[in-house]
């Protein structure tokens, strides 16, 4: 969203700071709140060992009943499994997947939310009334249950279903809060001038209306992403979700029906995904509350 | 004997990129029973003394020199070095604020009768009767009907009867100085018209002292008897009325006045003044009108002038140039500015 | 010039709030010639507001036409509507709820220039540079990259201003667009949208409730005085701050306080019989000026709606009194 929001800015303008320049303003505005700039840190660790550190270190997927929960070791900072595989690189693999999905989950949330909020605040009326109502129904299904029933329903096989799936139960709270800005933003008097100069629609929406919900936008883009975290994380554990792959929350079921926890030498096994899984969410936290910052053009200069 | 003496009375506000000067070397006397107003632009300091003459500037900012005495005559003290207690005692028995009418400066979910008897009680009237007819007697006195008014909620009175309210509330323990903050702004004419004279009606049966602050030149022009200009934090001409409308010496009172069109009489040669303020943080050196003084000279960046001695001894103006502005003027009949300049 | 560039022909336009029904502006007609100037003055309430967004085509009158080169505006579909709306621009009162806060100024002032003139890259660039130059921003360059909050509420009013020049405007509709900017710098503002008129033949509107700021502005041009949704007065300029013909704008110029001590202390008032306005839920009958009104007189100006009628020197009055003695009110008060 940050991306797709410098762009559209970028374009119509003959000059602005270049792309090195924005980021430079972007670290620089960052590191004014500690906690973003780790946080900031933190996400950017994790992609790099999701998306970067498979290619840079060999899978090791043999099966070594020699070491089936080794200690830590030099050769095995983290342990091994219950086959004796190696628990750092299965953190390094299994990151991947359940980052993506939540990535995918998060997009399409927000984009449901951004298109039927905006919808029902511009259109107003029985539309408004329509998609509130539903909204309304979304928000109050306890959301996990239904998420177990639809999992064990329809047992998601690529993880773009499971995203689909999440992105579904997450909407309908960044839904409201994008309707309500949507009204009142309408409304602005710099709203009215866009339309007197006649912009045209799209003009207003995505370059008058939408840069001023960048920081709702963003922060609920990061938070979805925590919840769809989760929500893997739970449906993983539970089963629900055929097991293939690699996977922290899929490490997280075996290790708990492998009996990890009844091993003393497993504890690294077990706290490894837990801890993947806790440091990453508090990184997305963190670089949400950094992010406040950056948006505020107030705090920028 | 005056009432408030103000010596020296600087304030800064501390912020991230360093203290803001915001009222600097600041001395004037307000004397028993007259009227002061203070003009300038926003951020040229006029709230901030306003505030700070009772000590209720905001947390950032500090006092850094200076002494407000008051003395009516019975008690004299250092308003400065008033305990909590005390401080609250003076500001509203000694010297109360009255500010602009908006809802916001109700409590909205009490009637006006609950918020006379609160602001009765915060201030050590225990005798609910006494504030009762203390509080008919001063709505009666600021022509509102008691009867209908003490029941009432703030939302329930239009914007001319709230001022009203809060006239006669800042009247309850008979203070002997009033502040009022833009007492008028946001009023309709014919509303303020009302409220000023209702202002000077009051001032001759109560005898109190009055400093206002307002951007507006006509509210002073009706009101005041003394004005002070402030610029930058200081006081830049202190003079009668009539002086400071008819005869500024210092150049910014002189395009204060030249920025304010009227209705009756010649328009006569109306502008505004160029630029803008400087920077509080960064003062430049010598005089900070400078950069938009029409009559500076390089002597102006010497030193920040101080108040010199013009015309008559109750006419003080910060410009070494006051003479050539005096010419410029021209003559020293009863006319404003602007028609002087045509 | 031959017909009217921009008429409003007898405009109403009424709420529904959960009180009751509202008239904020009752039968209103105002007819605006190519490069005129013109004040609407009023209080608060008086209709003025809502009178100039239904001059610039953004509400919809209740009733009555808005006519722009004699076509009706209302009636216009898609292109035409479009061509319309940007021939009359706004510039609002509040400098800081009027510029995006999230675009630079050249990324407020580029995409008009770019849907309408088709100007981009650097043909853009030497366009904003002109008009930022144009509404007295210099050294324009500098401002060309600042946000909003970097400049001072003068400074955005000028903004506002250049963005309703990018379209070449036919009429621009100021509504209050000084009253909340420094008065030492207001005049300049003033200043600003009077050479648009005279330079370039914009049309230009001016909604204030400052009388001083009405006849500076409009001292070559008209005022209309609004009270409870009519217009109650209009006349050139300078007759009607010095002679003013409707009993209301009397008063008003009588109570109006002054920046001149002696003038200001020494005015001749108009005794009002009343001090609150009624509410526009409950409108009296009659002339709505009446419960207040020294000349009033019964049987007639609590009965029977006055319209606008013509006395001497080119100045319409809606007040049964003045027309039937043929004098301004002021005379008739003797307040002149």
């Amino acid at each position: 969203m940050t991306a797709a929001a410098t762009t559209v800015d970028r374009r119509d303008v003959t000059r602005l700071p270049g792309p090195v320049a924005s980021i430079f303003e972007f670290l620089r505005t960052m590191s004014r709140k500690p906690v973003g700039l780790i946080g900031l840190i933190g996400v950017v660790f994790f992609l790099f060992l999701a998306y970067v550190a498979p290619f840079l270190v060999p899978l090791q997927d043999q099966v070594d009943v020699a070491s089936i929960y080794a200690k830590p070791s030099f050769l095995h900072p983290l342990g091994t499994d219950f086959q004796g595989r190696d628990v750092v690189n299965q953190i390094v693999y299994g990151g991947g997947d359940i980052i993506t999905t939540a990535i995918l989950a998060a997009l399409f949330s927000t984009l449901i939310a951004i298109t039927f909020g905006s919808i029902a605040a511009t259109l107003g009326g029985r539309i408004d009334a329509l998609i509130l109502a539903i909204t309304d129904v979304a928000l109050t299904i306890p959301q996990l249950i239904l998420l177990i029933v639809i999992a064990a329903i329809f047992r998601p096989t690529s993880f773009f279903a499971l995203a689909v799936i999440l992105a579904l139960l997450q909407w309908p709270a960044l839904l409201r809060q994008i309707r309500a800005q949507v009204l009142s933003l309408k409304e602005r008097d710099f709203v009215e001038a866009a339309r007197s100069l006649d912009l045209g629609l799209m003009h207003i929406i995505f370059r008058e209306m939408l840069p001023n919900m960048r920081s709702y936008i963003v922060i609920h883009f990061i938070i979805a992403m925590t919840l769809a975290i989760y929500a893997q994380a739970a449906i993983m554990f539970l089963g629900l979700v055929p097991l293939s792959g690699r996977n922290w929350a899929i490490m997280l079921y075996f290790a708990y029906n492998q009996g990890a926890l009844f091993f003393k030498d497993s504890f690294f096994y077990l706290m490894g995904p837990i801890m993947a899984i806790a440091l990453f969410q508090l990184s997305l936290v963190w670089l949400a509350s950094g992010l406040e910052d950056v948006f505020n053009p107030r705090l920028r200069s | 004997m005056p009432v408030l003496s103000v010596r020296d009375l600087s304030i800064d506000y501390r912020t991230r990129r360093g203290p803001v000067h915001a009222v600097r070397d600041v001395t004037f006397d307000l004397e028993q029973g007259e009227t002061l107003a203070v003009i300038g632009e926003s951020g040229s300091g006029k709230t901030t003394l306003a505030v700070g003459l009772i000590r209720l500037s905001p947390r950032s900012a500090r006092v850094t020199k200076g002494e407000i005495r008051y003395d009516d005559g019975k008690r004299a003290f250092d308003v400065l070095s008033l305990d909590t207690e005390r401080l609250r005692r003076f500001r509203w028995a000694d010297c109360a604020m009255v500010f602009q009418a908006a809802l916001s400066a109700f409590n909205p979910v009490i009637t006006i009768w609950e918020q006379f008897l609160d602001t009765g009680r915060a201030h050590g009237m225990g005798d609910k009767h006494k504030v009762h007819d203390r509080t008919r007697e001063l709505l009666d006195l600021v022509h509102l009907d008691p009867n209908r008014v003490l029941r009432a909620y703030p939302h329930e009175l239009s914007g001319g009867m709230r001022q009203r309210v809060l006239i006669a509330m800042a009247l309850l323990l008979d203070p002997r100085i009033i502040i009022l903050d833009e007492p008028t702004t946001a009023l309709d004419i014919l509303t303020q018209r009302a409220i000023i004279d209702l202002l000077r009606e009051l001032r001759g049966k109560l005898g109190f002292a009055t400093i206002f602050i307002s951007h507006d030149l006509s509210i002073a022009a009706e009101l005041a008897d003394r004005m002070l200009t402030m610029y930058a934090g200081r006081i830049v001409e202190r003079a009668t009325v009539e002086d400071l409308f008819y005869r500024p010496r210092h150049p910014y009172s002189v395009g204060l006045m030249r920025a304010v069109p009227r209705v009756s009489g010649a328009l006569g040669s109306v502008a505004s003044i160029p630029g803008s303020p400087p920077d509080l943080i960064r003062l430049p050196r010598g005089c900070s009108y400078y950069p938009r003084c029409p009559f500076h000279v390089d002597e102006c960046l010497q030193q920040d002038p101080p108040l010199l001695r013009v015309d008559t001894p109750d006419h003080e103006a910060a410009c070494i140039r006051w003479e050539t502005v005096a010419a410029a003027l021209g003559s020293d009949a009863e006319a404003p500015v602007a028609e002087k300049l045509a | 010039m031959s017909g009217p560039l921009i008429e409003l022909d007898r405009v109403s336009r009424t709420y529904t709030t959960p009180a009751g029904t509202i008239k904020a502006v009752d039968d209103v007609s105002l007819s605006l010639g190519e490069s005129e100037t013109i004040c609407i003055v009023g209080e608060s309430g008086c209709g003025k507001t809502t009178t100039g967004r239904m001059l610039a085509g953004l509400l919809r009158p209740s009733s009555g036409r808005l006519l722009f080169e004699g076509a009706d505006v209302w009636e216009k579909k898609g292109k035409d509507l479009a061509r319309f709306r940007r021939a009359v621009q706004l510039v609002h009162q509040d400098p800081y709820a009027s510029l995006n806060p999230t675009r630079t100024i050249a990324q407020t002032l580029a995409p008009p220039l770019a849907k309408h003139k088709k100007a981009h890259g650097r043909a853009a660039r030497a366009a904003m540079i002109s008009l930022l130059e144009r509404v007295g921003l210099t050294p324009p360059a500098d401002f060309l990259l600042k946000y909003p909050h970097q400049l001072s509420g003068g400074q955005r009013q000028r903004v506002s201003i250049a963005r309703a020049l990018t379209v070449d405007p036919r009429v621009i509709v100021a509504d209050e667009a000084v009253s909340m900017v420094d008065v030492s710098i207001r005049i300049s503002l003033l200043d600003l949208l009077h050479n648009l008129a005279t330079e370039f033949h914009v049309t230009t509107v001016l909604i204030t409730h400052d009388l001083a700021v009405a006849r500076y502005f409009g001292r070559k041009g008209r005022i209309a005085v609004m009270y409870l949704g009519r217009v109650v007065e209009l006349a050139d300029t300078e007759s009607l701050v010095s002679d003013p013909a409707h009993p209301y704008s009397t008063a008003l110029i009588a109570a109006i306080p002054e920046a001149d001590p002696t003038i200001t202390r020494t005015k001749k008032r108009v005794p009002l019989k009343g001090a609150e306005v009624p509410s526009l839920l409950n409108l009296p009958p009659g002339c709505v000026f009446h419960p207040r009104c020294p000349l009033s007189e019964p049987g007639l100006c609590d009965v029977v709606v006055p319209i606008l009628g013509n006395l001497p020197g080119g100045r319409s009055v809606a007040c049964h009194v003045a027309l039937r003695e043929r004098q301004p009110a002021a005379e008739l008060l003797g307040v002149r």
